[in-house]
């Protein structure tokens, strides 16, 4: 009688789990059919799309929740630098652009954790409105931990390893078509302990 | 060691139910935590976030450039009456249905002078001009202002007081 009900609650315990643990593994895989890459930017179609399905709901969720519709923004993430590797704290960037076919943008860093760095330095992004670019109408910005003698900073600060930058562009033009080479480039200069 | 059949299909029903749960369940899931974190209880019911600083914990990346303002509507108790008031850079309103669905977008684009609709579940019975019909009952309403500095945010702070989120009943139209 014991053996018969340990099989039957085995049974279940092993099916719910390869249910729920199939449907996660969806919802991760299916992420990357949502996924365009430009450059070290990746762009993913999920953030504020419209469902056409159940699995495409829950995947929007995930990745999007609360985001804006793709004719209101874009989202853009970045997560390595022109080397392939992770961005870190321990490094100096420079970040380069020219003006986009769109209202507005902004590029922001976030920690590992997916909030602004703790660094208490005010400078966890710079937006089309404060950024100036110069006769070559080329904008440049430094991500490092101090500002040095730039003009645009921002700041990575106790952002630790493994932190993104997003580039959010609003109200893209209609002819706004993202490539690798419209959009910003990001380009480690140093890195403390080693050479880049 | 030979397993039963009937182990195996009970395995296999109960992997089936437990994935549709967990597909169908997240969208639900993860607004329901949304709503819960942003209403604090009290619905139909503009709030202004603070400022995005490195101190907000609330929502997983956001944007240090917005004044966001938030109401959970609830249609319990009729049509939700939603109005922005006018700003003078980007601004967008956003509807959001208790499964996630954005299902309505107007921005400063189209309404210039803020937005004014009159939010129902069924959008045949109210004005039409300005009538939009919510897929649930429950959901999200989020305002995005543009306000890139503390000064910006200190003049969206002094206008939002103006921005109605509150049934039709206890609106003066």
């Amino acid at each position: 009688m014991m053996r018969r009900v340990l099989a039957w609650a085995g049974a279940i315990l092993i099916g719910l789990s390869l249910g729920a643990a199939s449907a996660w593994a969806v919802l991760d895989f299916g992420r990357a059919s949502f996924s365009e890459s430009y450059g070290g930017w990746t762009h993913s179609h999920a953030a504020g799309s419209a469902a056409a399905g159940p699995y495409t709901r829950a995947i929007i969720a995930r990745e999007g929740l609360l985001a804006l519709s793709a004719r209101e923004a874009l989202y853009f993430t970045i997560g390595v630098d022109d080397q392939g590797r992770p961005l870190q704290e321990a490094c100096v960037y420079e970040l380069t652009g020219r003006e986009l076919d769109a209202r507005w943008w902004s590029v922001t860093l976030y920690a590992g954790d997916s909030f602004l760095a703790r660094n208490g330095d005010h400078a966890a992004s710079i937006d089309a409105s404060r950024t100036r670019a110069g006769a070559d109408g080329v904008w440049r910005a430094r991500v490092a931990p101090v500002r040095g003698d730039a003009l645009h900073w921002i700041s990575s600060r106790a952002a630790g390893r493994d932190f993104t930058l997003t580039l959010r562009v609003y109200n893209p033009m209609r002819e706004f078509r993202p490539s690798a080479e419209m959009l910003p480039v990001l380009r480690v200069i140093s890195c403390a302990g080693a050479s880049a | 060691m030979k397993i039963a059949p009937k182990y195996l299909w009970a395995a296999l029903v109960c992997a089936v139910l437990a994935h549709a749960l967990v597909i169908l369940a997240t969208p639900l899931v993860l607004m329901n935590v949304a709503m819960s974190r942003v209403s604090e209880g009290s619905y139909n019911h503009w709030r202004l976030a603070p400022r995005v600083t490195e101190a907000s914990r609330t929502i997983v990346r956001p944007s240090p450039d917005f004044a966001y303002s938030a109401c959970v509507y609830d249609l319990a108790a009729g049509p939700v009456v939603i109005r922005t008031a006018p700003w003078d850079a980007y601004w967008s309103l956003s509807l959001y249905a208790d499964n996630s669905d954005n299902f309505y977008v107007i921005g400063d684009r189209e309404a210039r002078p803020g937005a004014d609709i009159t939010l129902t579940r069924d959008a045949r019975v109210e004005d039409a001009a300005n009538a939009v019909r919510s897929p649930s009952r429950r959901g999200i309403a989020l305002i995005r202002r543009l306000a890139p500095t503390p000064e910006a945010y200190a003049a969206v702070a002094r206008i939002a007081d103006e921005d109605v989120c509150a049934t039709l009943a206890h609106t003066a139209r």
